[in-house]
């Protein structure tokens, strides 16, 4: 039996008196600290600077948002320990659908009412969990993926480890697509799937064959997930990062539109929606978003200096050249003096493309490093961007066959195609085309 | 459909809040007064499970989505089912046995089906002379939970008077399906006990 007269409890819920409830069950148990949040950036900055040892989450949380959002957004951006227990209460017996479907899921949830008794029976049996897991927690926290998948294999043949199979082989799939074997991660899932057809596994396959740019493969397994769960919000998100890979960012659009409507505080997902909109020429969308993106995410360091250049993006692509011109002063000056390259080379061209007598002479001046460098794609497109309007085909049509040549060639297709029609170089781009397919059929 | 559904759920989320509060404020009583009112706590959750009752079945019988399906330790599923009812069967003079040593992971609807096993030891709390007996074996490539007792046996099967909760039963069961087989319920009479036996078999 654990001593809970040891415990930290954190009770998150927006209403009184169902904390009050939730307090007095906590301490029935003897729990040695019951401290309250009722709103989510509350919840949020306590666990992130002083993580308890037992979460006690209501699922609706008021201001459109749900304990399963908070869940996800802690594991997310790593805030929560794994060896926090993390229990869902809630009187909603339709959030088994949630646990039942999606990846990042509580501990454990309860479905009110319950006695004290039922809570410190499942306490135990979680932190039983906990323990047996414990050396594979500290194997991922150094990023220790060997150890930690040995670790895992040892404990899916113990007898210890038979009441966590599931557990073992779902962490186990994670650590392979961490340390980058895909196709292992494959394996794994497909092996959970041989025992159940349970929607988070067949998203984690989706996931190995998006690694694996197996695109079409992808899309067949990630479909219908999407299609049965609609609260499975993550494969929403996986969905439309495979549609952009196979080119169709309409359809990326459309999927993270509508969970982006039900998750409206979910800025990584607005993030995603706006840059989905920008490849799909959307660019009124694309700076909507982007503004509430930058007006309303208020996680501390939330805002970088990326979202500050797609603002500017995608106000640029509305020609709305002197809002984009503001949003790059908006870059401090620490901002500006730290940009890696790629950062630097999106920079210059974006300043150049809003208020070309500011920016011409530092394009130019980093034009040798950008004709060298390799570029992620969406500086590429910056650059390509801004040396066409320039007239340096020459630095144009080098990212050009680039980006025709690279993994992201079906993603960056409808943009890179509209850039060179609107400047009467559609015939030359067909040309690039050619040159870039010839060079993959030769290699 | 969906909004009669929303309609349910939301009046049935705010009761069972209320019963939250009132079950947490009992046991606070309990705690600070040194009584013992087990039987209130019961009676509280018996509502709220009630509620729930009546709400799956709605859902049951309208909805055509699968059951939620996660990974259960079945050992500890009976602890929880024996943790409910124990106390509330002994005020009743009688004995619960949980035998069950499947120390595994089994996919099923952990909240359904503690249900049906809560609800399968009530009515055999009803019968049952001194003992009811709660265990779990592999069978038949499945999961067996039976309930058993040691009462005089159905009068006749199935029973006459079978109502929602046998109704319930029969539908939770059917709808746990893996690899096109799905989960079946017996009634019999004999068993370990001499009695009823209730027999949830899931794939």
């Amino acid at each position: 039996m654990v001593d809970y007269t040891k415990k930290r409890f954190l009770v998150i819920d927006d209403q009184k008196l169902a904390r009050e409830a939730l307090r007095t069950v906590a301490q029935n148990m003897g729990a040695f600290l019951v401290e309250f949040s009722s709103s989510y950036p509350d919840a949020i900055h306590r666990i992130r600077n002083n993580a308890p040892d037992v979460v006690l989450c209501d699922y609706i949380l008021g201001d459109g948002r749900s304990g399963q959002q908070l869940l996800e957004e802690l594991r997310r951006f790593n805030l929560l320990p794994d060896e926090t227990i993390f229990i869902m209460v809630t009187g909603e017996q339709s959030y088994e659908q949630v646990v039942a479907a999606v990846e990042l899921v509580p501990d454990d949830y309860l479905i009110k009412p319950f006695a004290p008794d039922k809570l410190m029976l499942r306490l135990d049996r979680l932190t039983a969990r906990k323990e047996f897991f414990q050396p594979f927690y500290a194997a991922k926290r150094r990023n220790d993926h060997a150890r930690a998948l040995a670790l895992l294999a040892d404990g899916l043949k113990s007898d210890a480890g038979r009441p966590y199979r599931f557990e073992s082989l779902r962490y186990m799939a994670e650590t392979q697509l961490r340390a980058g074997q895909a196709a292992a991660a494959e394996a794994t899932y497909r092996s959970v799937l041989e025992m159940a057809a349970l929607p988070w596994a067949r998203a984690g396959l989706a996931r190995t064959l998006h690694r694996q740019q197996r695109l079409d493969e992808a899309r067949s397994e990630i479909d219908p997930v999407v299609a049965a769960q609609p609260d499975f919000f993550d494969a929403a998100d996986l969905k439309a990062a495979i549609c952009l890979d196979q080119g169709e960012p309409e359809e990326a659009q459309r999927v993270l539109d509508m969970v982006a409507r039900r998750t409206p505080r979910n800025y990584v997902r607005k993030r995603l929606l706006a840059e989905a909109a920008a490849l799909n020429g959307d660019m009124k969308t694309a700076n909507a978003v982007m503004q509430e993106v930058l007006a309303n995410d208020s996680m501390p360091g939330a805002v970088t200096v990326q979202d500050k250049l797609a603002m500017a993006r995608s106000q640029i692509g509305e020609n709305h050249m002197l809002d984009a011109a503001r949003t790059l002063a908006l870059l401090t000056e620490p901002e500006l003096q730290h940009l890696a390259l790629p950062e630097r080379a999106s920079y210059t061209a974006l300043l150049y493309l809003c208020s070309p007598s500011k920016g011409k002479t530092r394009f130019a001046g980093l034009r040798p490093a950008l004709l060298e460098a390799p570029l992620p794609a969406i500086a590429r497109c910056d650059v390509l961007r801004a040396a066409l309007v320039l007239g340096d085909n020459e630095l144009a049509d080098y990212h050009a066959k680039s980006l025709m040549a690279g993994e992201e060639a079906k993603r960056v297709f409808p943009l890179v195609r509209a850039l060179y029609s609107a400047r009467q170089r559609a015939d030359d781009f067909r040309d690039l085309q050619r040159q870039a397919a010839l060079a993959r059929i030769h290699h | 459909m969906q909004k009669k559904w929303d309609i349910l759920a939301v009046g049935v989320h705010d009761t069972k809040n209320q019963l939250f509060q009132a079950e947490a404020m009992t046991a606070d009583l309990e705690r600070r007064l040194g009584v013992d009112l087990g039987e209130v706590r019961y009676v509280i959750e018996s509502a709220a499970a009630s509620l729930s009752r009546t709400l799956n079945a709605y859902r049951l019988f309208t909805d055509e989505r699968a059951l939620p399906l996660t990974p259960v330790v079945v050992a500890d599923l009976l602890d929880e089912v024996a943790l409910d009812l124990r106390q509330h069967l002994a005020r009743a003079g009688l004995t619960l046995t949980v035998d069950g040593a499947v120390d595994e992971q089994w996919l099923l609807d952990r909240e359904r089906v503690i249900m049906l096993l809560d609800n399968a030891l009530q009515n055999a709390g009803r019968y049952a002379r001194q003992e009811i007996r709660l265990s779990a074996t592999l069978a038949d490539d499945g999961l067996c939970l039976r309930v058993e007792d040691d009462g005089p046996g159905f009068d006749s099967i199935p029973p006459a008077h079978g109502g929602v909760g046998l109704m319930l039963a029969e539908r939770i069961t059917h709808l746990h399906e893996r690899q096109g087989r799905h989960g079946r319920l017996a009634l019999t009479n004999g068993g370990a006990l001499g009695g009823a036996c209730v027999t949830f078999w899931l794939p």
